[in-house]
């Protein structure tokens, strides 16, 4: 069973800085919707997928979009930069995304992150705006509809954030 | 045309799209910490019982009105 309590947990008590993005930053921002995976942004350098391969050491990460589960920790090859990684753990699937569409890569998204204080850590989590405007710049039907509950959740905390493409 | 979108907006298309403002409510009154833990609980659910489902269905098909026996 994916525990994504216990699989953030791991990246928060490294020395890796990550910005939470998706599902589960809506979860912290105050979503009803359950979401079974784990997004994060981060700089992707060859060095920080060894850390990450430190990170995830234990939970037998594997590449989960290709066909044969190729090992995380013998793929990609060291001193090769990625775009992101489509993780698959012991402990639950996590997307580490190098650039988030709508928004851009972890410099960006720090800028206007929040810190939240998890399991005697803090991490960083997109802003409320940010993740109303990366769900909008994806799209889909699914994402649309969360974002109605997002900004129905910034109305409620008084949280500023552009009106929806196209209103009038 | 206003550069934040008014709040009273928000919520009534929120409501109109079906989703329960009380929740939101809920939520809010909850730490981050307890947030995450809600949402594990929730997550644990919706695996057992998807796996529930799943298994039924496998039972279904080997039902003894299926198989005709």
């Amino acid at each position: 069973m994916p525990n994504l309590q216990k699989l953030l947990q791991k990246f928060a008590e490294a020395d890796f800085d990550f910005v939470i993005v998706g599902g589960f930053a809506g979860v912290l921002h105050g979503s009803s919707y359950v979401t079974d995976d784990l997004d994060i942004c981060a700089a992707l350098s060859p060095e920080n997928i060894g850390t990450l391969r430190s990170i995830l050491r234990d939970a037998n990460p594997v590449h989960r979009m290709t066909a044969d589960k190729l090992s995380f920790m013998d793929y990609p090859a060291p001193s090769t930069a990625v775009a992101n990684l489509y993780l698959e753990t012991d402990i639950g699937v996590v997307d580490v995304l190098g650039n988030v569409l709508g928004l851009g890569d972890y410099n960006r998204l720090v800028k206007n992150s929040i810190e939240v204080q998890l399991g005697g850590h803090v991490c960083r989590v997109v802003s409320l705006p940010d993740l109303i405007t990366a769900k909008e710049a994806v799209g889909r039907e699914k994402d649309l509809l969360v974002v109605k509950e997002l900004r129905a959740i910034a109305a409620k905390r008084g949280i500023d954030v552009p009106p929806p493409a196209g209103s009038a | 045309m206003p550069l934040m979108e008014p709040a009273a907006e928000a919520l009534k298309r929120a409501q109109d799209a079906g989703i329960d403002l009380s929740l939101i409510d809920c939520n809010l009154a909850l730490s981050y910490e307890e947030r995450v833990q809600r949402h594990q609980s929730a997550l644990d659910l919706m695996l057992t019982l998807r796996e529930a489902g799943i298994a039924h269905a496998e039972s279904a098909k080997t039902a003894p009105e299926i198989r005709g026996s």
